[in-house]
């Protein structure tokens, strides 16, 4: 399934005359696998034959004007619509690009001479991750029922907005609409979360920051909110940029007339809700897989370790262990979490390290004490600093024994989150029995049940560690309590008092 | 990249992680030489960086895949969560082939350089990424950076050739005047062609690239 690295793109290009074909096959010719066709007819004829997507169409124009009535660009369009389409021309009149955008008939354009390396990048990217929808990593704002959504519009003429926004607020109630005057108001509007902004219209030339730039740090922040950029000059490049760079739903010339921009805004807002729908049913997708693949993970490692726990802490302790994971919240998994489970040797290395790592900590431990001794805390902490000191100074000594593998492994924990002996407290006493926790959570980013994309040393050494301080504890007679947070975990032990040993390591009997 | 940072006048916001000194050093000599790159932090270990991104602020973050206390994907993940408008660029051990690319991509990594990559690649890449969009080189074996400047090596002159020869023997432009009976201005005029043309900003980029061209040569 995995692809490998002689993966290259499949392009289709449609080019008026041979000099711009062998221009870019001298230029693309490595990156991409590239059909040349000089017709429409041979192009779609090709298209309806192989039924197989290409990761993108370019269109090599020599003249562009009339490309927003070009038969393929929209057969594509309506065919094909996840295929990436590309214009290269010489020059690229605005009103054409405005219209080629309206009319969603291309992706990026590029005036000639144009550098290389964004136009590989976006085809190599399209192919890369075609299946994908990418990870929502803004806050998302999904519809609220009965709130009504948002236009904001960005302009430093106050007035025409003012006026624009009362014209506009009486034609319809679908929408209201807010203005902001520059780009740090329109943030601060945003940021505040108080309205469910849902499209931001903004004009390029303003005091402070750009449009564009406002644009394109909103594409990242809050990719659900539709993005259209104004101006009353013809900055070619500008559109440009913000079509290629910034993936604008709109460009909108000045000066503005109302009804059109009432239109416009209708269509952005069934766009919006297009992609949240589409997002939120991605992330349902994602997440019911990930759940299916976590508990086969989670019963493929309980099977993989238990030839060598269930002598020693048996069925019950590696429950304990497994729930104590489980309460530890990691990210939400994505698209890539659940491509590195399928497409990779992740899932099956996970199984095959883990349990070797085990066993190599526990050879060498004699494990079957019938009574053990109770561990008292003054004991544990004069361990726990030898075990610190044998850290900082990387003595690898195979744990002599159980009491050592428990600070051991507690260290490895501690140092992961930059904590150390001195961050336990004592806490209550409780019927005699010491209570020993840390006075912040630790932190663990991921772990075994967790979204991973990769297997890296730190995560096998923490979950190593994790797993063995379950071990030590049980059989040392120490209570543990794991109590999940956000990426983290508050630890408590409890360490019973001399006189009261047996009751305490009955518990765990 | 020359190109792109003229029509972006703010600043790179720039932290960087990565574990060993000696290649944080090396890497921060080169990405400062540039004057729209500002350094807003740096760590060795993941967790410091998750306990200092949100004070420093960074528009872009530099971080190796393998640290020591965490996977590095992680620690970007978890970046992300905090600040989704930070373009993170990943340090890989190793070259990454196409279906951990799209893994990468996928989890909201803008770009990936491996350490067999060269230096200019990584800086290009990270202006590229600067205003968070994705930047994917190539899927072919990285390397053919050498190959090109090689190419733009045998199209020079011959005049450009010597000259270039003599500065990477750290000759003085005076002397590389005198020796060729020119003025200093015509040297200088030589030595920003040439620059332009191997696509080199630096004196030591050219050092090395006759070394390593010699020696190929002998080889």
């Amino acid at each position: 399934m995995s692809m490998d690295s002689s993966l290259i793109p499949q392009v289709i290009v449609r080019y008026d005359n041979e000099q711009s074909r062998r221009d870019f096959e001298v230029i693309f010719g490595q990156d991409f696998a590239i059909t040349p066709f000089s017709s429409d007819a041979t192009a779609l004829a090709h298209l309806d034959e192989s039924g197989r997507c290409p990761a993108a169409v370019f269109m090599l124009s020599d003249a562009p004007t009339g490309q927003d009535q070009s038969a393929f660009l929209l057969r594509v369009r309506d065919a094909f619509p996840t295929v990436l389409k590309i214009l290269i021309c010489d020059s690229m009149p605005l009103d054409l690009l405005v219209s080629l955008l309206d009319r969603g008939l291309v992706d990026a354009c590029f005036e000639r001479p144009f550098n290389p390396d964004p136009v590989r990048s976006k085809v190599l990217t399209a192919a890369l991750t075609a299946q994908a929808t990418p990870p929502v990593l803004g806050n998302l704002t999904g519809p609220v029922a009965g709130v009504r959504p948002v236009v904001l519009i960005v302009d430093d003429e106050t007035v025409s907005t003012r006026y624009l926004s009362l014209q506009l607020e009486r034609m319809q109630d679908e929408f209201r609409v807010l203005c902001a005057a520059n780009a740090e108001e329109a943030f601060e509007i945003i940021r505040r979360g108080e309205e469910s902004i849902t499209v931001v219209m903004t004009d390029q030339r303003m005091p402070g920051q750009q449009g564009k730039e406002l644009l394109d740090e909103l594409k990242q922040s809050h990719p659900e909110v539709i993005r259209i950029l104004t101006s009353a000059y013809g900055e070619v490049d500008v559109a440009l940029g913000a079509v290629n760079d910034g993936k604008i739903f709109r460009y909108q010339t000045k000066p503005w007339r109302t009804p059109e921009l009432l239109d416009l805004f209708r269509e952005a807002l069934a766009h919006h809700h297009a992609l949240v729908a589409a997002r939120e049913n991605s992330r349902s997708q994602t997440d019911a897989q990930f759940a299916a693949l976590r508990s086969k993970r989670y019963q493929r490692l309980r099977d993989c370790v238990s030839a060598v726990l269930d002598p020693i802490i048996g069925d019950a302790g590696m429950t304990d262990w497994l729930q104590a994971l489980e309460v530890i919240q990691a990210l939400p998994a994505n698209t890539s979490h659940v491509r590195a489970s399928r497409d990779t040797t992740l899932e099956r290395d996970l199984i095959q390290q883990f349990p070797e790592l085990i066993k190599r900590e526990l050879s060498g431990l004699s494990l079957h004490k019938a009574e053990p001794d109770p561990l008292s805390s003054e004991q544990f902490f004069a361990e726990l600093k030898a075990a610190e000191a044998a850290e900082s100074q990387s003595v690898n000594s195979s744990a002599p024994s159980l009491l050592a593998l428990f600070c051991r492994s507690l260290v490895v924990l501690l140092k992961a989150s930059g904590m150390t002996h001195m961050d336990f407290a004592t806490g209550s006493e409780c019927d005699a029995d010491v209570v020993l926790s840390t006075r912040r959570e630790l932190h663990m980013y991921t772990h075994l049940l967790a979204p991973l994309t990769r297997i890296s040393q730190p995560l096998l050494q923490q979950q190593v560690a994790f797993l063995l301080l379950h071990v030590a504890a049980i059989n040392l007679g120490t209570k543990l309590t794991v109590t999940g947070g956000q990426q983290r975990f508050g630890l408590a032990l409890r360490f019973a008092a001399f006189n009261d040993a047996p009751a305490s390591s009955a518990e765990h009997g | 990249m020359d190109n792109a940072s003229r029509h972006h006048p703010q600043n790179i916001r720039l932290y960087l992680t990565v574990g060993q000194r000696l290649l944080r050093d090396s890497l921060l000599f080169q990405l400062l030489l540039h004057d729209d790159v500002e350094l807003v932090g740096e760590s060795e270990t993941g967790l410091d960086t998750l306990n200092r991104l949100e004070a420093a602020r960074p528009g872009v973050l530099i971080i190796e895949e393998d640290l020591l206390d965490n996977d590095g994907l992680t620690i970007a993940e978890n970046a992300l969560s905090m600040n989704p408008t930070l373009a993170v660029l990943l340090i890989s051990e190793i070259t990454v082939s196409a279906g951990r690319l799209a893994i990468y991509l996928e989890a909201g990594i803008k770009a990936v350089v491996s350490k067999h990559q060269s230096i200019q690649e990584l800086i290009k890449t990270l202006f590229y990424i600067r205003n968070g969009q994705v930047y994917v080189g190539t899927l072919q074996t990285p390397g053919n950076n050498a190959g090109e400047a090689m190419v733009a090596y045998r199209a020079l002159s011959r005049r450009e050739r010597e000259v270039a020869q003599l500065m990477a023997r750290r000759v003085p432009v005076k002397d590389i005047a005198d020796q060729l009976g020119v003025s200093c201005k015509t040297v200088h005029s030589y030595k920003d062609r040439i620059f332009i043309k191997l696509g080199f900003e630096r004196l030591p980029e050219l050092i090395l690239f006759m070394k390593r061209q010699s020696q190929g040569a002998a080889a």
